[in-house]
């Protein structure tokens, strides 16, 4: 490896910091999701949003997919949320899974996975207030079983750290698909703070893997490896 | 720092070959929309990689000696911006600033009727406009020593002009007149720290702190859209600023994920410079 596992370390370390220093707002700004304008997350999507329509960009069309959108019209942000709950629980279990797998050989790499877990659990905790009652707790069981067999299949610690690239750029790409089902400032800006974080660890991961540059520097993010609830349901 | 062990010539003739790519497959913002909604036949995926075949990461990694530069350079480039840039404090004395100060007058009377979405998109074209034309100056500069810092520079260019071309696209179709100039505000904050640039560690902390900037200012802007679907648009571009960040963060060694989720300290207000 061309990065050491000394600045790994304190990469990782700096981050950890930084990450409680953040910390130190997400009480308040959770109270606020339930308190203040947040609280809409909790009830059925107001009429004349863009729940039921296509997202247009310019000329031309990016139709929501049909089940996020579905899916936002039946449970409102608060179903949205919970449902990205379970998907940063399932990267959470993922991450537990992969540290265990005794396949993570590199005690710099282990320290990374360990604080990108730390980072998906906030964001469920986030998610989950967010979704109120709707919340499960629980991590999305069939993207688990997806992301579980094929750590199972895997043969070393690249092949790892690729399966976890692309659960974070398929948690990116959810919360494109995310930010244009939901309907209230704070579940929006909620996701909106998460999605660049998780695009963030795709780069690291991608970096680390000697992955070229187009596999995770795109000129847009897309909705493209979306995960989504017809197909993932929280159960 | 040497980059004799990177594969100059193959990235070279791979450039031309993806120029010759780019202006073919490039006539127009349909292109740059098609590659949006993910159409695999306008992808810059191949043309990017080629570009960042000198990117890996044994090659970041390898120019990671640089000395980081102490202090954000964009830290007055937030908020408080529009308060303190001038016209005079935009006029500069190169055609550059020039251009960006005039560009700044004549738009302010159509800024001034516009609405909160127009106002938002035409601040975030003049921050795409601003980083293609802060990567021109570096990749013109001659401090750019490292033919892989070189060639990102470019991609990260190229990018940027997608992005304002999805933006100055979104200003028309929301009734507004697009912003086409870099944002003369954020020019004015920080031509003191292009004038001092000296090496090429500085480059990349001034591109850094500029895509910190635009990553933190649209996400400030999700929830503030009245047409929702400009939420899920802005984080299009949104995302991959931060993706930019986080490269050029990791050849600085500085930390590539500050925090587990972005913050919006740096945010520039709707409306700053345009």
């Amino acid at each position: 490896m061309d990065i050491t596992e000394a600045h790994l370390r304190s990469l990782t370390k700096e981050v950890d910091e930084q990450h409680r220093d953040g910390m130190a707002h997400l009480p308040e700004q959770i109270a606020e999701l339930h308190r203040g304008e947040g609280r809409r997350l909790l009830a059925p999507p107001r009429p004349g949003t863009l729940i039921g329509t296509s997202l247009v960009v310019g000329a031309l069309t990016l139709p929501l997919a049909a089940a996020m959108r579905a899916y936002a019209a039946d449970s409102g942000d608060g179903g949205v949320a919970a449902f990205a709950e379970s998907v940063e629980l399932a990267a959470v279990e993922a991450y537990k899974a992969a540290a265990g797998s005794g396949k993570v050989t590199t005690p710099a790499v282990l320290e990374a996975a360990t604080m990108f877990a730390g980072h998906h659990a906030e964001h469920a905790a986030a998610f989950g207030a967010a979704a109120g009652s709707a919340a499960t707790k629980k991590p999305n069981p069939k993207l688990l079983d997806a992301v579980a067999g094929q750590l199972k299949g895997a043969a070393d610690q690249a092949a790892i750290l690729k399966i976890a690239f692309d659960l974070e750029n398929a948690a990116a790409a959810t919360y494109v698909f995310a930010l244009g089902a939901l309907t209230s400032k704070a579940a929006l800006q909620l996701t909106a703070s998460i999605l660049p974080v998780e695009a963030q660890h795709a780069v690291v991961l991608g970096t680390v893997l000697g992955l070229p540059g187009t596999a995770y520097l795109p000129s847009f993010e897309t909705a493209t490896a979306a995960v989504t609830p017809d197909k993932f349901p929280i159960g | 720092m040497s980059d004799h062990d990177l594969p100059n010539d193959e990235i070279r003739r791979e450039l031309r070959e993806i120029d010759a790519l780019q202006r073919s497959s490039m006539p127009g913002f349909g292109a740059a929309v098609r590659r949006l909604f993910g159409d695999a036949a306008y992808s810059t995926a191949d043309q990017s990689n080629a570009v960042l075949g000198g990117l890996s990461r044994r090659n970041v990694l390898r120019i990671g000696g640089v000395t980081i530069l102490g202090g954000a350079v964009l830290a007055a480039c937030g908020s408080s911006t529009a308060k303190s840039v001038s016209t005079s404090a935009a006029a500069g004395t190169t055609a550059r600033s020039t251009a960006v100060t005039e560009a700044g007058k004549s738009t302010t009377t159509a800024a001034a009727g516009a609405t909160g979405d127009v106002l938002i998109l035409r601040t975030a074209s003049s921050i795409e406009e601003l980083a293609v034309a802060v990567y021109q100056t570096a990749i013109d500069s001659g401090l750019v020593k490292t033919a892989a810092i070189g060639d990102a520079a470019k991609l990260f260019q190229a990018q940027h002009k997608e992005h304002s071309a999805l933006f100055q696209a979104q200003t028309k179709a929301a009734g507004g007149t697009p912003f086409t100039m870099p944002n003369p505000a954020i020019f004015a904050a920080i031509k003191p720290a292009v004038a001092a640039l000296k090496d090429e560690a500085g480059i990349l902390a001034l591109a850094l702190e500029l895509e910190t900037v635009a990553a933190q200012t649209y996400q400030s802007n999700v929830g503030t859209f009245t047409d929702l679907k400009l939420n899920a648009a802005i984080m299009t571009v949104g995302g991959v600023e931060a993706r930019h960040a986080a490269v050029l963060a990791g050849v600085l060694k500085q930390v590539q994920v500050p925090k587990a989720f972005q913050v919006t300290d740096k945010a520039t207000k709707p409306g700053t410079g345009v």
